[in-house]
């Protein structure tokens, strides 16, 4: 048994480590070295299915390893539950550290700031394939102007509604956010056992749209400094949209107000609301579900006729960490994985939507039902505000903490707004 | 607290008598060397000291630093604070009602833990081998799920669309978690049915070690239920019920999981934070380090009050340690 | 072995017996219920978990969840390292803590009331706020994705809750005991190991059932330790996987718990008798 000469060991670090008193921090420079051989280390995030995945994955590290001689990769497929502590683990230890990995976009700006990623705008600025990217993309990799990635993917959300359902009530499909409303009052109205939309006081990412329909922003500003605006008048009139289909002509509050944005699909998918906003990555929830064969999706209109609303560009990401000591191979490694080619292999094995504009365009003509999803994105997308406060203002709930006060009747939008806007501004300053 | 005499254990597997308070002054046979006993704490003392004390000692120096994710992993320097983390979390408002909230929600779930396991134990002394088997075992499946599963199962049965209890009770598509008092209830349901089988396997085994002739004697003198349990048991079982009250507050004022699953990290609008889940949310999912630490510092030190005023009270009855 | 107790059965009239054993029963059903439908959730179809007509049973049994747990890359490997490290801290929380335990009931020394205390304090220290620490602790020792940095620290969790609760059964061994060991000129190691150890062990099977579970279930150290190398993975990150935020697998979720419980339930129901004999002894002042 090796484990016991190494406790001992450990046993002895711990009591020799008690006398030294500042609190640990790693040195998390860049290694310096740059070596055109060895083993490169990759983190993937693990889907319920995986495998097909991998298979694109592999064929990626084939090409990869025939390319450069005397090299290896291995890839681990690490859980999404726990890639908060992973990655931020690996920052802080360079020796367990992946040299590239894959991370939810939302997170570029923390990583960013916690300096555990790569600067790599000059090769991602020359790599041909690059051009085609969509702004928003970009955008989701970009720090005050620098690169930190290539986009992997997109996901976004669009409107399911139920065709079977509106067929009986004799609905048109909506063409503006109102409508969408006033459509969900007469689902309600007529069939009193159904959500119109369903609607979740915690489904931030579906609330968005209503705000940037309006002509609203979360945040305003660029780079470093940010300022809350999510209190400015046009906010305000999206999120009282939005918090006006909490209620018995909907979507009650009582059930309504705790859900998220998988509650309002599995409440579609299980035949329990006429309408849902979903992402392409619900698909197969809803097809799993008792409403197979008896819906649609549109993109979610937007405040004009024919308008679609902005909306949330969700997905991942690939970068590079700054400690790897393999820069160049890990930067080609990089490109191959978020390659056109790549990208284009991972739609058809998993069904996440690639972030180039013209691979998109093409598989949305070989599969109809991504259609709707590569229509919003077209239409243009929004992100959030790339700053590292907003892994705060997100893990402390700020958003839904606002529509929830409103729904409930504990704050009016104006006050619920302000409240939102000072914490977000707390968040921003503290940040820097 | 004396167990009468006759009542020799089953620990020792009854053959030797128990004989106390001769010996404790006395000079023990092995007791000797002063030098023996930390012989024997020694391995613990390593282990505690390494492993627990320093990173407690770390965790208070924390608190008085500026000290996130960026200065863990050396993008910036860490800075003093002093008690800046402390004022900050001491200003907020939310910060206090949080605090009376865990308080009094965590005195709920104590108080009906001790209480459900208490009365079960001595239902299980009232019935037979199969009926006591049956719950026993229940109650030992209760215990051995782990929380992310039991509070996750639990939600899904009082799920308003899709849980079954709803269906059984006629509720309709009432909602638990929507009221903040409601879902409070329905967590505190969950932490009942996961922590009484400790209560009550403890106390149960205790009562069975109490010796029979102190039972009948009461019975005999014609004492209701409620009195042979106030005034024979409860007294008798004293340790062990000091024990299972310490170690319920303990577990119920650090409540993290079951409220971060059942109320979706809090509840609507926050109203079902607890002072863990809060610290967690302000501190660690964002990397705020020195706050979630000055948090962790405020809990230690309301848990060790609490329980030294509970030890000061038991030592003032006559109890030792 | 002569538990000397057996309650004699208080004259309990047979009607209050009857409505006794029926409440035990009913309350029995009431507590296995959500055990019940978290199995029934595994063996249900995917569209069944979230049906909008629940019901307690299901006419189209599947296994489909259990398949896509057993599927998981090195779902083997995980359970055999859950093992070791539970099995690890069991025995090695039970020795230390019982030679403590020994230290702080049989003797008196300077500090032994402060101790106490200390033991008691170390639970109260939230578990998450100390994840951070010992990470660089286990980072500069080398551990890290290592099972010693999950057995480490369960260890030290471990231990003052089972000093404490060995106390009481260390007490109940009576000191004449130990005179009489002394008499026979048995070394205090002696005594130590092949009298005392085995007088005790039954108490020794009740602590460790608090160190199992808490190491078995545990998400958090296995989560912020185990980093680069998943083959030294445990159980627990089988179960996170189908957790996924979009799009959350129940079935998967609950097949896997099922799967998790299941040894922890078997440890019980085979140490059921001597965890509720043990435990009584805690009640021996």
């Amino acid at each position: 048994m090796k484990l016991a000469p190494r406790l001992a060991v450990l046993l002895a670090a711990a009591v020799v480590s008690a006398t030294a008193c500042a609190p640990q921090t790693s040195d998390n420079s860049s290694s310096g070295k740059d070596e055109k051989s060895g083993t490169l280390r990759v983190w993937l995030f693990q889907e319920v299915d995986t495998k097909p995945k991998e298979k694109v994955v592999d064929a990626v590290l084939a090409d990869f390893e025939k390319a450069h001689e005397d090299t290896e990769v291995s890839v681990e497929y690490i859980p999404v539950e726990t890639r908060a502590q992973r990655i931020k683990a690996a920052f802080n230890d360079p020796k367990s550290a992946p040299d590239v990995i894959e991370f939810g976009n939302t997170d570029t700006a923390g990583y960013v700031k916690d300096g555990g990623l790569a600067d790599v705008t000059e090769e991602f600025g020359a790599w041909d394939e690059a051009k085609d990217t969509d702004p928003t993309a970009r955008q989701s990799v970009t720090v005050d102007g620098k690169v930190y990635g290539a986009p992997y993917f997109v996901g976004v959300r669009a409107l399911y509604y139920r065709t079977d359902v509106f067929e009986e009530l004799d609905l048109d499909v909506p063409r503006t956010l109102a409508e969408v409303a006033s459509t969900a009052k007469q689902v309600r109205a007529a069939k009193p056992g159904l959500y119109g939309l369903a609607v979740g006081g915690a489904y931030t990412y579906g609330a968005m749209p209503f705000i940037w329909a309006n002509g609203g922003e979360l945040a305003t500003g660029k780079g470093g400094s940010y300022a809350a605006a999510i209190d400015s008048a046009a906010a305000r009139k999206g999120i009282e949209a939005y918090t006006s289909l909490f209620g018995d002509d909907n979507c009650p509050a009582a059930k309504c107000a705790g859900m998220g944005g998988n509650d309002t699909v599995t409440a579609f998918a299980s035949g329990k609301a006429a309408m849902a906003i979903g992402g392409d990555f619900s698909h197969q929830a809803v097809e799993a579900g008792t409403v197979k064969g008896k819906y649609a999706v549109v993109p979610l209109p937007g405040v004009e006729p024919g308008s679609v609303a902005p909306a949330f560009a969700g997905g991942n990401n690939i970068g590079v960490l700054k400690s790897t000591s393999h820069r160049t191979l890990a930067v080609d490694l990089m490109k191959r994985l978020a390659s056109k080619k790549a990208q284009a292999d991972l739609f058809e094995a998993m069904g996440f939507l690639p972030t180039f504009t013209d691979v998109r365009q093409q598989v949305a003509k070989e599969e109809p039902f991504v259609k709707p999803f590569v229509d919003t994105l077209a239409a243009g997308t929004k992100f959030v505000p790339a700053s590292p406060a907003w892994a705060t203002i997100d893990s402390s709930q700020v958003l839904p903490t606002m529509f929830q006060e409103v729904v409930s009747g504990k704050k009016d939008v104006d006050a619920a707004a302000g409240d939102a806007a000072k914490k977000m501004d707390a968040a921003f300053g503290s940040a820097g | 607290m004396t167990v009468s005499p006759s009542s020799s254990g089953g620990a020792v597997r009854g053959r030797v008598r128990v004989r106390r308070g001769t010996s404790r002054s006395s000079p023990r046979p092995f007791g000797g060397a002063s030098r023996t006993p930390w012989i024997y704490l020694a391995p613990a003392l390593v282990v505690l000291g390494g492993l627990l004390v320093y990173p407690v000692y770390q965790l208070g120096l924390i608190s008085f630093l500026e000290y996130t994710q960026a200065q863990v992993s050396g993008g910036e320097a860490t800075a003093f604070r002093g008690f800046g983390n402390y004022a900050e979390l001491f200003g907020d408002g939310e910060f206090w009602r949080v605090l009376l909230a865990t308080v009094v929600f965590a005195a709920a779930c104590v108080v009906s833990t001790l209480a459900v396991g208490c009365a079960l134990a001595v239902l299980l002394t009232r019935v037979r081998a199969v009926p006591r088997l049956v719950l026993m075992l229940a109650a030992l499946g209760a215990w051995a799920t782990p929380a992310v599963t039991g509070s996750t199962v639990w939600l899904l049965l009082f799920d308003p669309d899709f849980g079954p209890v709803n269906r059984m009770l006629g509720l309709g598509d009432h909602s638990w978690t929507y009221g903040r008092y409601s879902a409070f209830l329905l967590v505190l349901l969950e932490v009942v049915w996961c922590s009484f089988p400790f209560v009550m396997v403890t106390v149960y085994a205790g009562i069975k070690a109490v010796p029979g002739e102190v039972l009948e004697a009461a019975a005999l003198d014609g004492a209701s239920q409620w009195r042979i349990w106030r005034s024979v048991l409860a007294p008798m079982l004293r340790p062990i019920l000091v024990v299972v009250t310490i170690q319920s507050v303990i577990w119920d004022f650090k409540v993290f999981t079951q409220i971060y699953v059942m109320t979706n990290g809090g509840g609507i609008a926050g109203q079902n934070l607890v002072l863990n889940v809060y610290a967690y949310q302000k501190a660690f999912a964002s990397s705020q380090y020195s706050l979630g630490s000055a948090i962790g510092v405020v809990m230690l030190l309301i848990l060790l009050a609490v329980t030294l005023v509970y030890l000061r009270l038991l030592r003032r009855q006559g109890e030792e340690l | 072995m002569n538990l000397p107790l057996r309650l004699p059965r208080p004259r309990v009239r047979r009607p209050w017996r009857l409505a006794a054993e029926a409440s035990a029963l009913l309350i029995a059903v009431v507590v296995a219920f959500p055990l019940y439908w978290m199995v029934l959730s595994a063996f249900k179809p995917a569209g069944e978990i979230e049906s909008s007509e629940p019901r307690p049973w299901t006419l189209a049994p599947t296994l489909d969840s259990f398949r896509r747990v057993f599927g998981q890359q090195e779902f083997g490997r995980y359970f055999l390292n859950s093992l070791l490290v539970a099995g690890t801290v069991v025995v090695a929380s039970a020795l230390i803590a019982f030679l403590a335990a020994t230290a702080v009931t049989r003797f008196r020394f300077r500090f032994r009331t402060t101790l106490l205390i200390m033991f008691l304090v170390a639970q109260m220290v939230p578990v998450e706020a100390l994840t951070i620490p010992l990470f660089f602790l286990m980072r500069d020792a080398g551990q890290l994705n290592t099972l010693g940095s999950l057995i480490l620290p369960h260890i030290a969790f471990s231990l003052p809750f089972a000093i404490w609760m060995l106390r009481g059964f260390v007490k109940a061994v009576p000191e004449a005991l130990e005179e009489a060991a002394h008499m026979d000129g048995a070394s205090r190691s002696r005594f130590l190991w092949q009298i005392l150890f085995p007088l005790v062990f039954p108490g020794l099977v009740a602590t460790s059932v608090f160190s199992f579970i808490s190491t078995w279930n545990d998400f958090l150290f296995a989560k912020s330790f185990i980093i680069s190398d998943t083959s030294q993975s445990t159980l627990p990150m089988a179960l996170l996987v189908f957790y996924k935020p979009d799009d959350p697998d129940w079935g998967g979720v609950m097949a896997g718990s099922t799967v998790m419980t299941i040894p922890v339930l078997v440890f019980f129901v085979l140490v059921q008798r001597r965890l509720v004999s043990g435990l009584g002894g805690a009640v021996k002042d």
